[in-house]
């Protein structure tokens, strides 16, 4: 990163002095404060209200009848059997779209990182994916992979991969594979975009240096590039797992979290906790649940990228 | 001087295959919903695994103009997504140049709080925001919508706009500030410039975000007039037909100003971010 | 939308430098579509021009979403004055005390007298008289008669066992399959009528409030659902199939038979030439009955309007005869005043099938118990997970049985307790 270099000390008199403090002190708030009086009072406040739902019993039509009940929610949730479904089906959703979103975005940096004919247009069209509203997406991907309207059942049964065209998104073996094909569609973009600026980012004599000396083109890549982008893909890499773990609207639109709970995950379950049953305190409670695990997901991320960057 | 490489020719065969399939796989489902837009009504059961409709019928997309509330949805979406985005990036780019510039007390305290705040479901504060703004009488309104938006985005916003600045020599502002500008003369004069590419990129960013954004559309606004497009779209669900058409007609349409907007961005945020990662 | 604005405008200038006093109703609708909008925009333009100082703002909340919508709205203050609702919502927005009664208003209505019993009945089944329905939602059965033909089937089914040898038969064409199953949201009618079919009654709860969804019959009208998914009677995709998969499977030909009310009337006869279906009553169990489910939908005021008469006003113009008429046919319900039922549109082959039912005796139309509270959550989560469980063989249907059987008659209780 930048180093961050002392401040230059003007020479002059009083007015350098006052203008040092206001440098160190308010200067910064003043570029500051509209984003954090905006975030604070948008997001935060309300998102204490929402934890503290997460102690009281509350039906949205009976404003009356709720009342502070301790941690009785959390009990509940922890022998409830749909919530521990849920917690392993997000795991199985956000890992794998991750891994692929990746992968596949790694290999379109690599890609878009050499030259090659109409490459401009290229570029453009391909990041496309990323401006389509996602529920928009999510009825686009349903569609492909009903029989009746689609044509991916005949392909697949046609390449063997299924027995017969019929919809994934009915079996309950195959339904989670189905928003993850939409969400990898959709991802692959933002991963290509950030680890293309990073690869570019790369020093090109490090390469043609590792030429001279020999190097096959799998040690260039372990040696010099993958080191290279290792800042970049931590951070990218932990915010959209984040950002997945909490999108709901793939999965709701395609699946409704069925069949028989298949594809729930923590997001749809607050969904239809808070917003069919009525119910936002256990919905809260539930939320505060997947807040935790993802913050002990990000630390220890972060303690892992402190120690990879020692090495 | 560097060796040059001999060109494997089946290396190059691969390559333009696997960027083929990656612009089939990105351009497939686009390519469907357009389809399904042009297909009339009648045959859109019947001849749904074609690659082509057997005919094209344009009436699905004059519908959607001239005879639903489109139009006005649309409108709402532009000026609730412009609002957000120049918001957001103009707010972010303050946050972020505070973040790039200055080392100072709770700078990692509050970089912190604004990662948790990507952490939860945003349904989760649906209520209370919902009361709040029940509260302000702003139901209904598309400012709610702007604020809102524009709290979400300021999170990721501020980070990219941290990055842009971070490729922008420090040095540039402080000859400035010694030549006697204050600082911020120096960021309007010399550093402004520098990072449109970055405000640019930003600036789609978001505006693609708050353009596709539902649920709190959905929550905050019930009034047909007021409605952004996606609720708009909701519209063509009926509980006892779904309009397929018209929908994806109307999706279409309301694909055109995001994708061209993101288009043309696109290549500020690499652009922007390589320079920030340079010095990263 | 326009003609709405144009309207107000209109109005507002007439009046002039008048009365400020205008009234302005908030009428939300939930179960929409733009033919629906359009005659209740018809009916409405119409009651402002008999009523020029009220003006009616009218708000469609698309139906996927509408549930959470209203009941955001009411949370936050944002309180409608008249709603047009599901009866399954009624329990919920009148044990909350939400809604106005409208027994003595009815009572002062010209055409109160002509509403049917049924419909007083069924609108006051939170207790009072607390929605006016717009007409009745009655499930019977549709059937493909290309489909039976081909399969060799002569006569369409009267019994379970019948319903079940012609769907066996139609499976066995490529690519065919006897029964629409909706496995997906929305399927509770078809559990209820299966269980009922085969339990010989369609009463919820014994005299003790116990529910009597897991006794032995019931069980067995379970368990006939579950035979029919996994003998590959329904496609297998059904286990997730709502409204739209099931009429599109009737009326492209994958299905055979589909159960529903008379508004998919409408769209399938878009969409299939009239010779090649027909609709009969639901098959009968072993008892000799069938209890097809019964629904509504109606409009109510809420008690937080501060215009109760004028907001009548407008509830009255909707559900006069002639508006309601209008409305049964360009809808497709069964309309609520007496006599209706003579009008020759409701008097061709497809319609008979309703009125078939109406009129025989081992037809018992059955109401879902809407008075209890969580009903609702109980359709639209509960069973539609525990029953695809068991459709998939991850449960057994005594095990589902069970489940329901508790959770029912948990909710009779609260309900009984609240009286």
């Amino acid at each position: 990163m930048i180093a961050r270099t002392q401040k230059t000390v003007r020479p002059g008199g009083t007015r350098a002095r006052r203008s040092l403090y206001l440098q160190y002190m308010v200067e910064p708030f003043f570029y500051l404060s509209p984003a954090i009086i905006l975030s604070g009072a948008v997001i935060m406040v309300p998102l204490i209200i929402g934890i503290s739902y997460s102690f009281q019993s509350i039906e949205l039509l009976k404003p009356f009848a709720s009342g502070w009940i301790g941690f009785e929610n959390y009990v509940d949730l922890w022998s409830d059997r749909k919530f521990w479904i849920a917690v392993e089906n997000t795991a199985f959703w956000t890992f794998w779209s991750i891994t692929f979103q990746f992968l596949l975005g790694l290999g379109l940096a690599m890609l878009l990182n050499t030259q090659f004919f109409g490459k401009k247009l290229f570029q453009a069209l391909v990041f496309l994916p990323w401006a389509v509203p996602t529920f928009l997406s999510a009825l686009t991907w349903a569609w492909l992979f009903n029989p009746v309207i689609g044509p991916l059942p005949h392909w697949l049964a046609a390449l063997g991969i299924l027995s017969e065209p019929y919809n994934i998104l009915g079996d309950p073996k195959l339904a989670m594979w189905g928003p993850i094909t939409a969400n990898i569609w959709f991802g692959v973009p933002f991963f290509a975009i950030t680890l293309l600026a990073a690869l570019q980012s790369i020093p090109g004599e490090l390469y043609e240096a590792a030429e001279v000396d020999g190097a096959t083109p799998w040690q260039t890549f372990t040696k010099i590039t993958l080191p290279f982008l290792a800042p970049m893909i931590a951070i990218t890499v932990m915010l959209r797992t984040i950002w997945i773990a909490n999108f709901a609207d793939l999965i709701y639109v395609m699946t409704g979290g069925g069949p028989a709970n298949s594809t729930q995950i923590l997001s749809t379950y607050i969904f239809t906790t808070a917003f069919s049953k009525l119910d936002f305190g256990y919905a809260s409670t539930i939320a505060v649940a997947l807040l935790v695990i993802l913050l002990i997901y990000a630390v220890i991320l972060l303690w892992l990228r402190k120690k990879l960057v020692k090495i | 001087m560097p060796a040059v490489r001999k060109t494997n020719p089946a290396l190059v065969v691969g390559k333009y295959a696997a960027l083929a399939f990656y612009l089939i796989f990105a351009l497939f489902p686009l390519y469907w919903l357009l389809k399904i837009g042009l297909t009339p009504d009648a045959l859109i059961y019947s001849e749904g695994t074609r690659l082509f409709p057997s005919e094209i019928t344009f009436s699905n997309f004059t519908t959607v103009i001239f005879q639903t509330d489109f139009v006005a949805y649309f409108r709402n979406s532009l000026v609730v997504s412009l609002g957000a985005a120049f918001f957001t990036t103009l707010f972010a780019a303050g946050a972020g140049y505070a973040f790039s510039r200055f080392v100072f007390a709770g700078k990692r305290i509050i970089i912190a709080l604004m990662l948790v705040t990507q952490m939860f479901p945003l349904l989760m504060i649906i209520a209370p925001i919902y009361r709040i703004v029940a509260d302000l009488g702003l139901l209904n309104s598309l400012t709610s919508l702007i604020v809102v938006y524009t709290a979400f985005n300021i999170p990721f916003a501020t980070f990219l706009m941290q990055s842009f600045f971070d490729g922008i020599p420090k040095d540039l502002e402080d000859a400035a500030m010694m030549d006697g500008c204050s600082r911020f003369q120096a960021l309007r004069k010399v550093v402004f410039p520098l990072t449109l590419p970055g405000l640019g990129a930003t600036l789609g960013f978001v505006f693609t975000a708050a353009w596709s954004e539902l649920l709190f559309a959905l929550m905050l606004i019930s009034k047909n007039d007021a409605m952004t497009f996606p609720v708009g779209l909701l519209t063509f669900v009926s509980k006892f037909s779904v309009d397929w058409g018209q929908m994806m007609a109307a999706g279409v349409l309301a694909l055109i100003p995001s994708c061209l907007f993101f288009i043309f961005i696109q290549r500020y945020l690499v652009q922007g971010l390589t320079s920030g990662a340079v010095k990263g | 939308m326009k003609k709405l604005l144009a309207g107000m405008t209109a109005a507002a200038v007439l009046m002039g430098s008048a009365s400020y006093a205008e009234t302005t109703l908030k009428l939300v609708e939930v179960i929409t579509s733009p033919e629906r909008t359009e005659v209740l925009q018809g009916i409405v333009d119409e009651f402002e021009a008999n009523n020029p100082d009220v003006t009616v703002e009218i708000v469609s909340l698309p139906w996927g979403s509408a549930f959470e919508k209203l009941a955001t709205m009411v949370a936050g203050g944002d309180i409608p004055d008249v709603v047009k609702m599901p009866d399954t919502w009624q329990a919920l927005y009148a044990g909350s005390d939400q809604l106005v009664s409208l027994k003595d208003h009815v009572a002062g209505w010209d055409h109160g007298a002509t509403l049917t019993d049924k419909t007083v009945a069924m609108g006051s089944q939170a207790g009072d008289l607390y929605m006016i329905p717009y007409g009745f939602y009655l499930r019977a059965m549709f059937y493909n008669k290309k489909l039976l033909a081909e399969a060799g089937v002569d006569a369409p089914p009267t019994t379970m066992e019948e319903f079940k040898a012609a769907s066996a038969a139609v499976s066995e064409l490529d690519g065919k399959y006897g029964y629409c199953l909706r496995g997906g949201p929305g399927g509770t009618n078809g559990w209820i009528m299966f269980a009922a079919a085969m339990n010989g009654t369609n009463e919820f709860f014994t005299e003790d409030g116990v529910s009597r969804i897991n006794e032995p019959g019931s069980v067995e009208g379970i368990q006939f659902m579950i035979d029919m998914y996994q003998n590959g009677y329904a496609p297998k995709d059904s286990v997730s199939w709502g409204f739209n998969e099931i009429v599109a499977g009737f009326y492209s030909g994958t299905c055979a038979f589909l159960d529903q009310d008379p508004d998919a009337l409408i769209a399938i006869s878009e969409r299939m030439p009239a010779e090649d279906f027909a609709v009969i009553p639901m098959p009968v169990g072993p008892s000799g009955k069938a209890f097809p489910t019964i629904g509504f939908a109606g409009w109510s005021i809420f008690n937080a309007t501060k215009h109760e008469e004028e907001a009548f006003d407008l509830v009255a113009a909707l559900s006069s005869p002639e508006a309601n008429a209008t409305w049964a046919k360009r809808v497709g319900v069964i309309p609520i005043h007496k006599g209706a039922d003579q009008d020759p549109h409701f008097q061709t082959e497809q319609f008979k099938g309703w009125f078939e039912e109406l009129n025989g005796e081992q037809f018992v139309p059955t109401t879902m118990p809407t008075n209890l509270e969580q009903w609702g959550y109980f359709g639209s989560t509960l069973l539609l997970e525990t029953s695809q469980e068991a459709l998939l063989g991850q449960r057994s249907a005594q095990d589902v049985a069970d489940e329901w059987a508790e959770f029912l008659t948990d909710e009779y209780a609260k309900w009984q307790a609240n009286q």
